[in-house]
């Protein structure tokens, strides 16, 4: 689907790229249908809380480095203003860097609702400038804004005119998609309409631009690509507004998750033409070769990277052949979002653990380009199938899961998910860090936190014996998908 | 005391709802009846006749202007006969939402105490299509409990109507609110009252009253009045009244029942459009 860059608005992952919250399967039908387009979600007709769109849009912008984001709404939506700027403050620290970005909210009132506050928020706009000097700034609608339909365009395109530094609108109200990933592409679009710059004639580079959470593994990284000749441009966490303006020239564009990943790789691809990799992802040994593979393809550096992987292989194999022994036959239930669920998924089977249900938090149909996403067709092409979900972390429907077929183990990435786990009694692995299962040698280290944690199963069994959950026998004895509701065509 | 009456007036827009409620307003001051009005509309117009000018500042500039601790007397004037007059106001067109305008005007109202016991009753003027929720604020909450639809034999107008009905419909399930009947206000299109009645009768409700058309409304509404304040002899000033007597006296308030398209269209052509292709001369 083409990229439009000349709209403010995008279009949600529903609208663009028939994405999902509910379906219950097998991982198989789930492809196949997706594969030939039939794939069609369910609603609930009960549903737990689920997370804002806004947040990971805003999330995502507010980790550039000294930029200010105008949160047009009432108080309450800059509710995520905190945690940006813990995360900012941490990841600063962490890199060595400092990060001034300031997050602002309106604190839009009834008065501003009725009569609208486009002109508080120029004011607003010019002061924040005035007050911070930021690099970059980003003003955000909310579900006011948008439900009254304020104009916050035409005055990001007046403001332009007084501000020397980009002033770009990005409309994320949180009730336009279901799906929160829905915001990835909102922060994806708002950095390529207004800071992305075309390539600078006769700019040679060798630097491989890597969408990522936090950039946890960045020295390793680092060092890995020196093997390649080769330098990655991590975003957005601490990056600066500079770095970002040259994201067109890089030799090509990766991701450590297909789902934060698609929309600018395939935005920079299809406006740049800089080469999106579209592998499955770095977790696990087939992921990172794989991965290496395909870089070294639109980098034309597959010699270098034939020898990197015979060198680590050398190292690493032996030693995860010899855990993988240990977990061979556990059995294991996951819930995630679509970019890890069948990432991991493919790992936990390389390490002989069968996954029994895997869960996905939403699921993209089809990525921008119309290809299913690589990690299905992977899975499939392997003929590896199992029970599949999907489920906006409606965490009733993971307990009915985890009781009904008592894992061996629990994986989630999301904070709170795998508590839950352990009250029930299972054991549970929190992939927090995106770089957790990343090449050979994480791969080994998350085969032994797995190993740890069914090994020292006392603090699962301690809790559960003395929590009281809320869930009923009633509920553990119906199906999974017993709130679920077929979408109409 | 009479339990108070409170009506909402609907119609499309520009069918003469303000003219018809401020007249019929001043009919019944002249039945001894305390009546408040409080115009649902941003353009501020549903008082003018009773006022005598469009003098009165709106609740939501009130509110705007002053913050939310303000006195009644602040936003209710007092027109043609004692009546009470309010207006909500709204936002420029384009620009915020009048909806919410509206709620927040009829809440700060209800916070104010306008709702006084002497009161016999309060009509809603309301904007001419209910585009969103909060245009049906008078008729949520035991607010307005009974309405009225102003049209005319026009197509326009009775789809209007139509629609309009669609809306109470849906309130009606939950609440008390019911429909009081259709008022005519003419614009003198071919069997215009045959229409009217058949149309009616298939929304499940009475043509309450048949206001004709006169130039003596255009007279007084540029001369700020009320025909019953302006000519209070004419014929129209009797009709009014004839209106005014027709309300308080009506008992049959009903859930409609709201048509197809078809069959709207139906009604249109048997009392409509026949007549024009036998008439047609050259």
């Amino acid at each position: 689907m083409a990229i439009n860059l000349n709209n403010s608005n995008v279009a949600t992952r529903e609208n663009r790229i028939g994405s999902i919250t509910g379906y219950i399967g097998s991982l198989k039908d789930l492809a196949t249908q997706s594969e030939c387009g039939t794939l069609k979600g369910c609603s609930r007709c009960f549903s737990q809380s689920s997370s804002c769109l806004s947040g990971c849009a805003l999330g995502q912008l507010g980790a550039i480095r000294d930029i200010a984001i105008i949160h047009h709404g009432p108080a309450g939506c800059s509710v995520a203003a905190a945690g940006t700027y813990y995360i900012d403050k941490v990841m600063a620290k962490k890199r060595g860097v400092t990060n001034k970005t300031v997050y602002i909210g309106t604190d839009m009132n009834e008065n501003d609702t009725i009569f609208g506050s486009t002109e508080k928020l120029r004011q607003i706009i010019l002061e924040v400038n005035k007050r911070y000097s930021p690099k970059a700034i980003f003003v955000s609608s909310s579900c006011a804004t948008g439900i009254i339909g304020e104009d916050i365009d035409s005055i990001v395109d007046e403001v332009k005119e007084e501000i020397d530094v980009p002033v770009v609108a990005v409309h994320c109200e949180g009730f336009k998609s279901r799906i929160w990933a829905t915001g990835f592409d909102i922060a994806d679009h708002a950095v390529l309409q207004s800071i992305v710059q075309p390539p600078r004639e006769g700019v040679k580079t060798n630097k491989i631009n890597f969408k990522n959470f936090f950039e946890s593994a960045r020295p390793e990284i680092i060092e890995m690509f020196k093997n390649f000749d080769l330098e990655p441009q991590f975003l957005y966490c601490n990056s600066t507004v500079e770095e970002l303006s040259h994201l067109s020239e890089a030799l090509a564009t990766t991701c450590i998750c297909g789902t934060l990943g698609n929309y600018i790789g395939n935005a920079l691809e299809e406006k740049y033409g800089v080469p999106y990799v579209r592998s499955i992802n770095q977790c696990g040994i087939t992921g990172f070769e794989t991965w290496l593979r395909e870089i070294g393809k639109v980098t034309g550096r597959s010699e270098k990277i034939e020898k990197y992987i015979e060198e680590q292989r050398a190292i690493y194999i032996p030693k995860i052949e010899e855990v993988k022994k240990q977990l061979k036959g556990l059995r294991a239930v996951l819930g995630m979002g679509p970019g890890y669920t069948f990432e991991v998924s493919r790992v936990l089977n390389e390490l002989g653990i069968e996954v029994v249900w895997a869960l996905a938090w939403h699921y993209d149909k089809k990525y921008e380009n119309g290809d299913v996403p690589p990690s299905m067709k992977y899975l499939l092409d392997n003929d590896i199938d199992f029970e599949a979900s999907v489920s906006d972390q409606q965490n009733y429907e993971v307990m009915n899961v985890l009781h009904k077929y008592q894992p061996d183990l629990y994986l989630s990435r999301h904070p709170g998910s795998t508590v839950w786990a352990i009250k029930n009694g299972t054991p549970a692995v929190y992939v927090a860090d995106e770089y957790m299962i990343f090449g050979y040698k994480h791969t080994l280290d998350f085969a032994y936190s797995i190993l740890d944690s069914i090994n020292n199963r006392s603090f699962e069994k301690n809790l559960a014996k003395r929590t009281k959950l809320p869930y009923t026998d009633w509920w553990y004895k119906q199906n999974v998908g017993e709130f679920m509701v077929q979408d109409k065509a | 005391m009479a339990e108070l009456r409170q009506i909402a007036i609907y119609g499309k827009g520009g069918i003469g709802k303000s003219t018809t409620t401020q007249n019929l307003t001043a009919g019944l001051v002249e039945h001894g009846k305390k009546v408040m009005v409080v115009g649902c509309d941003p353009k501020a117009d549903s008082t003018r006749l009773l006022l005598g000018g469009l003098a009165q500042k709106t609740v939501l500039d009130t509110i705007r202007e002053e913050g939310e601790d303000i006195e009644l007397n602040r936003i209710m004037k007092e027109g043609f006969g004692g009546t009470k007059c309010v207006e909500s106001g709204g936002p420029e067109p384009g620009v915020g939402c009048a909806g919410r305008g509206i709620i927040t005007s009829i809440n700060m109202l209800e916070n104010l105490g306008a709702y006084t016991d002497d009161l016999d009753y309060v009509f809603y003027d309301v904007l001419g299509d209910v585009v969103c929720g909060g245009f049906a604020m008078p008729i949520r909450e035991g607010k307005a409990k009974e309405i009225y639809i102003v049209a005319s034999g026009e197509m326009m107008a009775l789809y209007a109507a139509n629609n309009i009905s669609k809306g109470i419909q849906r309130y009606a399930r939950t609440g008390g609110v019911r429909l009081g009947g259709i008022i005519c206000n003419s614009r003198n299109v071919d069997r215009e009252l045959d229409l009217l009645r058949a149309f009616s009768k298939e929304l499940g409700t009475k043509l309450l009253y048949f206001v004709p058309r006169d130039n003596v409304v255009q007279h007084a509404e540029i001369n700020k009045k009320t025909v019953i304040e302006y000519k209070p002899d004419s014929n129209q000033a009797q009709e009014y009244r004839n209106l005014a007597q027709a309300v308080i006296e009506n008992t049959d308030f009903v859930i409609p029942t709201p048509m197809t398209q078809e069959r709207l269209e139906e009604i249109l052509l048997e009392y409509g459009m026949m007549e024009l292709s036998d008439d047609y001369k050259i």
